[in-house]
């Protein structure tokens, strides 16, 4: 321990054994997977590795893997926080995770075809009425439209957080459009260059396929009668916060990125405007928001969307990724029933485990909820990107009391889950010249088209860059690092 | 290629040589004046006044006296100015952003970096003792992004209509500089009636445009009004001539226009016709009368770029009929 500690850019490292530390095991003992590239962070002087660290953020910068802070009178540009410090992952680990997101976005996938179609689910009694009837992302437009080739969630993000029990747990589904892929390749291109001497000792999977991967799923679900499917990612534009994201994957698959303007429907075909004129498009990745696609089916205030896109859809003549609706399936509150629903539709016990849930909407659940907020995380159901979490033993007595309002106000709007003690990773903190474990969770992105599906193997490991803070999202000051799955 | 993209990248290429123009324009223009010949080409305000003409085409009024670091800082680094360098080079900037996915990595790297070195350059500094740093800075990192493109794109329709736009920019900022460096020798002769050496004018405007070396290479001779300018003009050995860029221009835009029906009034036919025009043009003729030269000039280059946005670059607004709001992004 004491050899450790002595290391320079391990001075600051403070184990806590209330946590799963993915470096360490109790006595400071570097975990075997470890040993070597411990070894080569450990042969680094403050000063060398403030130097790689700057680079790999220069490199970050030039490439513009940025986002704006706006102030008063001009706007930044800054790089989004991210740590040399390499997540590893072994095979067999990545082989249970790799499974259970795959089942579970299989599953999503046919809940979602039930929930438009005959809602068989909800008849046989396994998930209740009202949680759909009282859902805001039930999107009543696509009741009984078959989504070409079946499929609704092509992409599908999975948190995953890693317990103090070393068991991984599923923290939320996203299947509306997950984000952060791009990092995942820009962070392994950063760690590559850093650190190029260590990947000869480690035999790491390959994360930059996924683009070609993401294209074949896309040529898959193109519409009847198709031969050579045109497909198109459309962005809201440059001032979105995720669009080198949209530009990053439209390079990666060599495909058109388009802004609504860019596109029209005539007799309900899609076409893109180009230079020689128009062109039919086939199969559309939307990042743009289900109620903003369409200004004529949904938002009509939507300057983003093209008008009468949605009739297109309807009629298969062109294919969105991801469906329109899929919202419905990622509310946290279905999540609870996740279990329910794997075993409903694919007769198989989750591969995952889920964190035990709390529904304020049950009168039992929601008097232990309110007596026990000092234990829990409460959640609203239908906010993403870490907002209105409160987490209850950061909480005084007068904050306790207002969530306790809050939620007896509006139940249904909340659940509520036993705190998780997210493992912590060795992360590199700039004031303090050291190391210093964080909380970190993992974003795993799955792939689902016709006859064929795909996991990313790797993921975006989200870091939370203060002290003890569990929030790992990026809107809230989180960070990232690379993430080797071995082979 | 999506039009609206298209139009990104011609605008792109036209940006980043039009920056070319201007950071070179203020460095010559500016060290050359101060061991001029004559008073008044020594004189700060004609050069001033000389460079608001080529950057913002503005006659400066006879009784305001200029203020060298205004000037300086407008026409370098001040980013509200439509005609300063920092302005130029930050549209350069956005136009790729917003085509990032159609051209290499590594070209948007150096435009991204290069774009983060100009904004982050000191205006005092610059104004003080950093006009020939910045000037000489922009020089380079423009002929890198030419490099870029020339070594890392296709060279398929999106190269040619980045050429297109580089070509046409140089094509007018070439006659713009003519232009004004003729309004400084004009000014000259009629102070001095033959009097005094104004032909240093002629070196002055070839090293404004990178060609004075081969300039002297080819004539052998100092630089005269007539050699300048046929030089300039006319001599499609010279890549920095008004001929070479309108074989530029006829060759990118015909791989463009590829098996495009060609009408009188398409881009192509225009651009044809003028090539055809200069081709058998003689500088005695151009000489007789530069200034409805340079205007005609002027305009028909820019009739060819209204052609080009008619043709290739505009997107009909089909969204219209629903009249929506703008929406927080």
């Amino acid at each position: 321990m004491k050899n450790i500690l002595k290391l320079p850019l391990f001075s600051s490292y403070e184990f806590d054994s209330n946590f799963y530390d993915e470096l360490f095991i109790k006595n400071n003992e570097v975990r075997d997977i470890y040993k070597t590239l411990f070894k080569l962070f450990s042969q680094h002087s403050v000063s060398e590795f403030d130097q790689l660290n700057n680079k790999a953020k220069d490199s970050f910068f030039n490439l513009g893997i940025t986002f704006q802070v706006y102030g008063e009178n001009e706007v930044q540009e800054r790089v989004f926080p991210f740590d040399l410090f390499p997540r590893i992952i072994d095979q067999q680990e990545w082989a249970t995770i790799e499974s259970g997101v795959l089942q579970r976005s299989k599953a999503l996938n046919l809940f979602l075809w039930d929930l438009y179609h005959e809602q068989k689910i909800i008849k046989n009694g396994i998930v209740p009425l009202e949680l759909i009837s009282s859902s805001v992302n039930f999107l009543s437009q696509m009741k009984d439209v078959n989504p070409p080739e079946g499929i609704y969630n092509h992409i599908s993000g999975t948190d995953l957080i890693k317990h103090s029990d070393g068991n991984y747990y599923v923290l939320e589904d996203n299947i509306r459009c997950p984000s952060g892929v791009s990092y995942v390749i820009g962070n392994r291109t950063a760690v590559k260059h850093a650190l190029f001497g260590v990947f000869n000792k480690y035999n790491t999977q390959r994360v930059v396929d996924y683009g070609a991967n993401l294209l074949e799923i896309m040529e898959s679900v193109k519409p009847k009668g198709v031969d050579n499917p045109v497909c198109v990612i459309i962005t809201p534009g440059v001032y979105n916060s995720a669009y080198y994201e949209h530009t990053f994957l439209a390079k990666q698959m060599g495909i058109d990125l388009v802004e609504g303007r860019d596109l029209f429907v005539e007799n309900d075909f899609v076409y893109k405007q180009t230079i020689y004129g128009p062109e039919k498009v086939d199969v559309i990745y939307r990042r743009i928001d289900d109620l903003f696609i369409d200004p004529l089916a949904f938002r009509a205030d939507s300057v983003l969307g093209v008008p009468g896109l949605f009739s297109a859809y309807k009629k298969g003549n062109v294919c969105l990724v991801n469906a329109p609706g899929t919202g419905v399936a990622d509310d946290k509150a279905i999540y609870t029933y996740m279990p329910e629903i794997i075993k409903y539709y694919l007769g198989e016990d989750p591969i995952l485990n889920n964190v035990h849930t709390y529904h304020c909407s049950r009168k039992n659940e929601l008097s232990y909820v309110l007596d026990n907020i000092d234990k829990l995380v409460v959640k609203p159901v239908d906010e993403s990107g870490g907002y209105g979490i409160s987490i209850g033993n950061k909480l005084t007595k007068e904050e306790i009391k207002q969530v306790q309002e809050t939620i007896k106000a509006n139940p249904r709007k909340y659940i509520a889950q036993p705190i998780m003690s997210l493992s912590t990773h060795p992360t590199y903190i700039e004031d303090s010249e050291s190391f210093e474990p964080r909380h970190v969770d993992l974003r795993t992105f799955t792939l689902l088209g016709k006859d064929k599906d795909y996991v990313l193997k790797g993921g975006l490991t989200r870091v939370a860059l203060r002290k003890g803070n569990l929030v790992v999202n990026s809107s809230q000051g989180g960070g990232s690092k690379d993430t080797w799955v071995l082979k | 290629m999506l039009a609206r993209v298209a139009n990104n990248l011609f605008w792109m290429g036209r940006y980043i040589e039009r920056s070319e123009h201007l950071a070179r324009y203020l460095n010559v223009n500016y060290f050359s004046s101060l061991d001029a010949p004559t008073e008044l080409s020594q004189s700060r305000q004609f050069v001033l006044r000389s460079i608001m003409y080529m950057a913002n085409n503005e006659i400066v009024d006879k009784d305001i006296k200029l203020k060298e670091e205004d000037v300086l800082y407008n026409v370098g680094l001040n980013p509200e100015n439509q005609y300063s360098i920092i302005y130029s080079f930050s549209c350069a900037h956005e136009n790729a952003k917003s085509s990032r996915d159609l051209i290499s990595t590594e070209l948007f790297e150096s435009l991204n970096r290069i774009n983060h070195s100009i904004k982050g350059y000191s205006p005092e500094a610059f104004v003080k003792n950093g006009l020939y740093d910045f000037t000489s800075m922009i020089t380079q990192f423009t002929s890198e992004l030419r490099s870029k493109i020339q070594g890392t794109l296709l060279h398929d329709e999106i190269h040619a209509i980045i050429m297109l736009g580089v070509y046409l920019e140089r094509a007018l900022q070439l006659t713009r500089i003519i232009n004004s460096k003729c309004s400084d020798y004009s000014a000259e002769e009629k102070l001095y009636k033959n009097k005094a050496d104004t032909n240093h004018q002629w070196s002055t405007l070839l090293k404004c445009v990178a060609s004075y070396d081969m300039m002297r290479r080819f004539y052998k001779k100092t630089p005269t009004k007539i050699t300048t300018l046929e030089f300039l003009i006319l001599n499609s050995e010279c890549p920095r001539s008004i001929i070479n860029c309108l074989n530029q221009i006829d060759k990118n835009i015909s791989i463009l226009a590829k098996t495009q029906k060609i009408t009188k009034d398409s881009p192509v036919f225009l651009i044809g016709k003028l090539k055809a025009e200069f081709e058998y043009k003689l500088i005695d003729e151009i000489d007789d009368n530069i200034e409805s030269f340079i205007s005609n000039l002027i305009t028909k280059l820019v009739t060819i770029g209204e052609k080009l946005e008619e043709n290739y670059f505009k997107i009909s607004d089909h969204s219209s009929k629903t009249k929506p709001v703008a929406q927080e992004q």
